[in-house]
């Protein structure tokens, strides 16, 4: 049981990431009803946006990127994060006027109008920074490893597991405690309704649209460190984020945490004692999952099966 | 002439017109490919993805089900020929059977799992189980060869009992899947218009009035899945001879979203030979732009979602909707001609 421990422990701060890399997708799925097949190049994007931010050489003037370098790496880390997001958003909301022209047609519309949003980004990713890795530099506090019960524990891992369960937290709060979610959940539910009380419907899509996208982008910037900064990094993010959505059920918050702590379990347990078919675990865990559940565990019916 | 493949004294025929046209024109493709500045392989490609275009199509644009994992039935298609070539028995007609038959039972284990699923839910389930697929051809060093793929590969003598063709050069090979070709074109146009095929067409627009008039929708689903799985393996089986080897990079999320990238581009949504301009200006597209610019898919995208915005039919739709234009125009100038006759008439 014991040699089980950190083989838990890791599945868990994976699972995290799994579920902190879907939110932003589930978002604009379950309040939407769109598939932003897209989310995976934003993601992408916001680590490579980062990296360029933090890395010795930022896209600024020279006087301005002089005054930025003397920075403690601590101060460009935490402007990064909130920055990089923010410049992502406004491909986000480029996406989101596209989509614009699908909205009330058949939801097939919106996933291929982002397939083909995700195909241009990764190209543009490879035109600007090449096929080569990058890494993300971190501050030297949440860098390294120390020492529990016998093994070494990155701490990088336990920043990303908190991260990612207080940006879980927050979004929480925002959709559940806050008139903005109420609001937005509303359109979600009956757009004629909402329109009639004289909010703008179309303002209120882009602003979920975008923020789904800095989420996206937060995520990308969170995990680079362990995952590495490749044009790839894009599809590898977007099929655990739907896998994550349909196993949590379309439309469900929690949903969508448990399964991604699920995922997390089972990728890491599988890559404990079968390494080369850790993949291949998710895939059979949805599987196996939505053979009988058709809606994943709390998924409710929704326009996406029509 | 796609206005004319869509009318119903058409449908009842086995051979078509366009389809005639079609096959002599790309007869003559090896006579003149080179002197334009391409080579005959392109043309192999063209026709062996037409051929996969058009079978995804018979489940997205005919059966109207969004299947966004087919390159799995493709590269399964590939690796069973490669197989069968290597450790079974080197006979042409027995390895492209396997082909079919391996994509096909594959087809059929997964159409068990997602035909009672429904729009997003069965795209999803496809992805998943073109991931699968995916990962056990790329994890199975010992059978597949991992990521090298599964290489010796050789295109075998086509074998009629009292002649045998050498397929190795390729103009010859070219010849002989475009004998293929032709004769799959032909069962697939006949497939869509059978009776078959008007049912799924039926389910496509609605599932639930087509249950309501007595059709298993669940069956119709799941065969018509498992058929297209069977002719992209076919296809696969095809491209393994082409590329003397077998990838698992055709398997791949990617290449599973070209295919559907090249029908939709094309119109497959609203007419029979819409993969196959989409595979044309695809496969050409790659060649012609990817000399100039590294980033060919750049522009393949934006074009895509042009058409996705602006032209969801396509460019099979963009076409009969100007021929019908020209023809309406046509009729228009004919008939202020004969207004002009009659009233001008005596001047």
């Amino acid at each position: 049981m014991f040699d089980l421990l950190p083989h838990l422990l890791n599945g868990l701060t994976l699972g995290l990431l799994f579920a902190l890399i879907a939110l932003g997708f589930m978002l604009i799925v379950g309040l939407m009803e769109q598939i932003n097949l897209a989310h995976g190049s934003l993601f992408a994007l916001g680590a490579y946006v980062a990296m360029q931010l933090t890395g010795p050489r930022p896209p600024l003037p020279a006087d301005l990127a002089k005054a930025w370098l003397t920075l403690p790496l601590g101060w460009r880390y935490a402007a990064t994060l909130v920055i990089a997001p923010v410049i992502v958003s406004l491909v986000g909301m480029l996406i989101e006027l596209c989509m614009r022209r699908t909205y009330g047609k058949d939801p097939l519309y919106g996933l291929l109008l982002t397939f083909g949003a995700a195909m241009v980004i990764e190209e543009l990713i490879r035109l600007v920074w090449g096929t080569r890795d990058y890494v993300l530099q971190v501050p030297s506090a949440i860098n390294g490893g120390f020492l529990f019960g016998d093994l070494i524990w990155s701490t990088y891992r336990f920043y990303a597991a908190g991260i990612a369960a207080g940006i879980i937290g927050l979004v929480w709060l925002l959709i559940e405690k806050t008139s903005f979610g109420a609001t937005v959940k509303a359109g979600a539910h009956d757009s004629e309704i909402v329109r009639a009380l004289g909010i703008n419907l179309s303002r209120l899509r882009l602003l979920v649209f975008v923020f789904g996208t800095m989420l996206a982008a937060i995520a990308g910037i969170i995990v680079a460190p362990i995952w590495g900064i490749r044009p790839h990094m894009g599809v590898d993010a977007v099929i655990p984020a739907f896998l994550v959505i349909v196993l949590g059920g379309v439309g469900s918050f929690w949903g969508a945490v448990v399964a991604g702590l699920l995922v997390g379990l089972c990728v890491g347990l599988a890559g404990a004692y079968a390494s080369e078919w850790s993949l291949l675990s998710m895939y059979i865990l949805l599987v196996a999952v939505v053979t009988f559940r058709a809606r994943g565990l709390w998924g409710k019916k929704s326009v996406l099966e029509a | 002439m796609i206005v004319g493949a869509n009318s119903s004294s058409d449908a009842a025929r086995l051979v078509t017109p366009t389809m005639l046209v079609l096959w002599l024109v790309l007869a003559t493709v090896p006579l003149w490919i080179t002197r334009v500045g391409l080579y005959p392989y392109l043309g192999i490609e063209i026709l062996i993805w037409s051929l996969y275009a058009l079978a995804f199509n018979l489940v997205l644009g005919t059966a109207g089900l969004p299947s966004f994992g087919h390159g799995a039935y493709f590269g399964i298609g590939a690796y069973a020929f490669g197989l069968c070539q290597l450790d079974i028995v080197a006979n042409l007609w027995i390895c492209l059977a396997a082909a079919a038959v391996v994509a096909g039972l594959a087809g059929v284990l997964v159409a068990l799992f997602i035909s009672h699923r429904r729009g997003i839910y069965y795209a999803f389930m496809t992805i998943a189980f073109g991931q699968i697929f995916w990962t056990l051809a790329i994890k199975s060093h010992r059978i597949t060869g991992g990521e090298d793929g599964l290489l010796k590969i050789k295109r075998l003598p086509a074998d009629f009992g009292l002649v045998s063709f050498d397929l190795t050069d390729n103009v010859a090979f070219y010849y002989f899947v475009l004998a293929v070709f032709a004769v799959g074109t032909a069962v697939l146009w006949r497939l869509v218009h059978s009776p078959y095929g008007r049912v799924v067409a039926a389910i496509r627009q609605s599932e639930v009035r087509a249950a309501h008039l007595g059709y298993n929708v669940w069956l119709y689903k799941a065969s018509v899945f498992a058929l297209s799985a069977a002719v992209s393996g076919f296809a696969g089986g095809l491209f393994a001879m082409a590329q003397l080897a077998a990838f698992p990079d055709v398997m791949s999320l990617h290449q599973s979203g070209y295919v559907v990238m090249m029908t939709l581009v094309g119109g497959g949504l609203v007419s029979f030979w819409g993969p196959v301009i989409g595979v044309f200006l695809f496969l050409t597209a790659r060649d012609v732009i990817g000399a100039l610019t590294n980033a060919w898919m750049l522009y393949f995208g934006l074009l895509f979602i042009a058409i996705v915005l602006f032209r969801p039919e396509g460019i099979a739709g963009a076409l009969s909707a100007a021929v019908q234009q020209h023809s309406l125009n046509a009729l228009r100038r004919r008939g202020s001609s004969a207004m002009r006759l009659l009233v001008g008439g005596g001047r």
